[in-house]
């Protein structure tokens, strides 16, 4: 493909990459996939950071002035952060609304949209649940949308984007059969988590959660709230305790060695472990290790 | 065709097959096999694309009614959306609220608290005794089209016995400058070092520096426009400067069409590793002409004041998650030269040096919700002349200092608690030690902090 692209760059003066700001290393990796060698793209964040809390850091203003796109989550996930930068260091085309602006969770039906919010009830998001990237049939559609925004932004290179983007969703749907035939067995089970950043994941796969180490969304775990947890598990048959890269292991060792089950960590996103190095990888090591804890 | 030749055609038929169907039972069940398997796989992909379809019902209803994406324009009015599902009043419109409320306890070993070598604005002064509210700050917020934003905060708080309504901050923004370029106009706290610009509700400490309240009464917030680009480069750096009325302490006394104030910036800042990210600013104030009134009236300053500020912030996660663990050390350091006349009653006294302070804080969470820091601040007052000596200006030959030890509980976001304990020595023999508990908390909408 590499070889192709030269071939049809060659003749014409090289032109400047698109540079893509991405929230989240998902993103980061979709972008990578869709724009190949015409996209230069940054994470604004690795598997190991919480996306609700991060610094809006000089190094993200820096990476921000030169951002030709800004493809983050939305949903409120990052509202304590990328507002400073748009309005300080962002550009014309990526302000809230215009055509290098792309929220994914605006392009896909969110789960957990909540018709009434008040504080008390933890950091909630009131426009759904922003954690979208996990249920493979989002990052289709999103795909699709990131396909459409690039070729409107950098017509020249249309045909391009359009070729990345047949081959990812080639490879994709028939990646997505094969991890519903793997999963077929997960259908029906319980997990605990701590945070619910895993319900497109579970609601892809038809699994549901039965508890969060959270009291409340944003507040860590406290020794009342995991004696309480503890005690509603006892009757239930539960698949395995959830733990992502950027969460506090203990309250889920603790619990887990209390009620008997296994912690399992999971990538969550790309890079969150070793063998997670794309979408795909990230994919095929999620279900693989559900499927192992069956 | 007879029907006699058909009966026997089919016979021939039935017998012709007769010694293959004993064979193929085992094939039928392998037929049967694959076409369950085949049956499966289609009612996956039946199933796949049926949810497809719903979830581009779902994105086709959501967005009904929003700006198409892919039009290259930066217009992005909301509309109505076609359904009568939802319906907008004219309040959908309103801009973002939040009010911050703040109060605290506090307990001084010294009955006054005042500054030697150092004629200072309200905001330098230490708060009353005992339980009391802070300033209650309302703020509203809002896009105000799709080229300009609209903040205004605005303070309310007691002095004595007044209840005062102080406009801390209203100013528009042009949010979407080509190169870099960010502009404000209105009234504003400067970009000036590091904590300037920041409102004290979100310090690491409940009250602030010795020199921020020296220098610059606790926030330099004036009446002007500032202009900053953030520039192209790989390391974050990002050059500012402002014009100003020239009315808010250090200035003071504007009057005509001149600029009173100015101010002037620089910053640079990067990433070390995964983990640390710093940053450094060099920045100016100069007031010109400013005939500035301190410490409650009593004494008046008339001249030229320029002042210096070197800043750094540095961040470091141990864990690479700010989330769970964070060390936070800041410093600035001041420098100000002052030409002109003070005035303490006695008449008019010339007045030509300098005067320097610094402060250096350091705070360490070490639980998500538990943050423990320490302040150390010291304040170097200029030369008095003969005619200043004796008087507020006078540091007696003593350096104003103080350090602060101070641990805060954040439940959320939205609330903060925080114990403090100070030592202040801000005159020779004055040795204030000083309790303050202090919470903090935000209601509605609560904009981002900066780094």
């Amino acid at each position: 493909m590499a070889l192709v692209g030269a071939c049809t760059t060659l003749p014409t003066v090289a032109h400047a990459q698109l540079n893509v700001f991405a929230c989240e290393p998902e993103w980061a990796a979709l972008a990578s996939v869709i724009g190949g060698e015409l996209t230069n793209v940054k994470s604004a964040t690795n598997a190991y950071q919480d996306a609700h809390r991060i610094r809006a850091k000089p190094s993200l203003l820096a990476a921000m002035r030169k951002a030709d796109i800004v493809f983050c989550s939305g949903a409120g996930l990052e509202l304590g952060w990328l507002p400073i930068l748009i309005r300080k260091a962002g550009g014309r085309d990526v302000q809230p609304g215009a055509i290098g602006w792309i929220m994914a969770s605006d392009h896909i039906a969110k789960l957990e949209i909540m018709d009434k919010v008040d504080r008390s009830m933890g950091d909630v998001h009131p426009e759904g649940n922003p954690h979208v990237h996990l249920d493979p049939r989002n990052i289709s559609v999103i795909a699709h949308v990131l396909n459409e925004r690039l070729s409107a932004i950098d017509p020249d290179n249309r045909h391009t984007y359009d070729k990345n983007f047949a081959l990812f969703s080639r490879k994709w749907d028939s990646k997505i059969e094969q991890w519903q035939a793997q999963a077929a067995p997960l259908e029906g089970r319980q997990v605990v988590v701590y945070h619910k950043a895993w319900m497109y994941l579970l609601n892809w796969l038809g699994m549901t959660v039965v508890a969060t180490l959270e009291p409340k969304p944003g507040l860590p775990p406290t020794a009342s709230h995991l004696e309480k947890t503890l005690r509603q598990l006892k009757s239930k048959e539960i698949l395995a305790v959830l733990v992502a890269p950027y969460e506090n292991e203990k309250p889920a060792t603790w619990l887990a060695s209390k009620a008997n089950l296994p912690v399992l960590k999971l990538p969550y996103t790309v890079g969150g472990s070793d063998e997670a190095v794309d979408l795909v990888s990230l994919f095929d090591e999620t279900i693989t290790r559900l499927v192992k804890e069956k | 065709m007879s029907k006699g030749l058909i009966l026997a055609a089919s016979v021939a038929v039935v017998f012709s097959t007769l010694p293959a169907l004993a064979a193929t039972d085992a094939s039928l069940q392998s037929l049967r096999a694959e076409i369950q398997a085949m049956k499966q796989v289609y009612e996956r992909k039946i199933d796949r694309l049926e949810k497809k379809v719903a979830n581009l019902e779902a994105i086709q209803s959501q967005t009904a009614g929003k700006a198409t994406a892919i039009e290259p324009t930066s217009n992005n009015l909301i509309t109505s959306p076609a359904t009568s599902k939802r319906r907008v009043n004219d309040n959908i419109f309103n801009p973002e609220i939040g009010i911050i409320l703040q109060g605290q306890y506090q307990s001084f070993s010294e009955r006054t608290g005042e500054f030697s070598g150092f004629a200072v604005g309200e905001e330098a002064e230490r708060g009353n005794e005992g339980f009391a509210i802070d300033e209650t700050e309302l703020n509203f917020s809002a896009n105000i089209d799709d080229k300009f934003r609209g903040n205004a905060t605005i303070a309310l708080h007691e002095h004595g016995d007044e209840i005062e309504v102080e406009i801390e901050e209203v100013y528009i923004e042009a949010t979407s400058l080509p190169y870099g370029l960010h502009a404000k106009a209105g009234r504003f706290f400067s970009e000036l070092g590091y904590l300037n610009s920041h409102h004290a509700h979100a310090d690491d400490f409940a009250d602030r520096s010795l020199p921020n309240r020296a220098f610059l009464d606790s926030n330099y917030g004036d009446d002007g426009l500032q202009v900053s680009v953030v520039l192209p480069t790989d390391l974050y750096a990002e050059i500012g400067g402002g014009v100003y009325r020239g009315d808010d302490f250090p200035g003071g006394g504007a009057a005509g069409n001149d600029i009173g104030s100015w101010t002037a910036y620089g910053r640079l800042g990067g990433d070390i590793g995964d983990k640390t990210s710093w940053r450094l600013g060099l920045s100016t104030l100069q007031s010109d002409n400013a005939t500035r009134s301190a410490n409650e009236g009593e004494v008046s300053f008339a001249g030229d004041s320029s002042l210096y500020i070197v800043d750094t912030r540095v961040v470091h996660s141990p864990t690479g998650n700010n989330a769970e663990r964070e060390i936070l050390f800041q410093a600035e350091y001041f420098h100000r030269d002052e030409e002109g006349v003070y005035d303490v009653g006695n008449g008019a006294i010339n007045y030509d040096d300098g005067q320097n302070g610094w402060y250096a804080q350091g705070v360490y969470k070490f639980l998500s919700q538990w943050r423990a820091g320490t302040r150390v601040s010291q304040l170097y007052a200029g030369d008095v002349p003969v005619g200043l000596i004796g008087t507020a200006l006078d540091d007696q030959g003593h350096d104003a200092w103080a350090v602060s030890a101070m641990v805060d509980w954040t439940h959320s976001e939205f609330s903060r608690l925080r114990f403090q304990f100070s030592h202040e020595e801000l005159r020779d023999g004055q040795r204030d030690n000083q309790l303050i508990l202090q919470y903090v908390v935000s209601l509605g909408a609560h904009g981002a902090h900066p780094f």
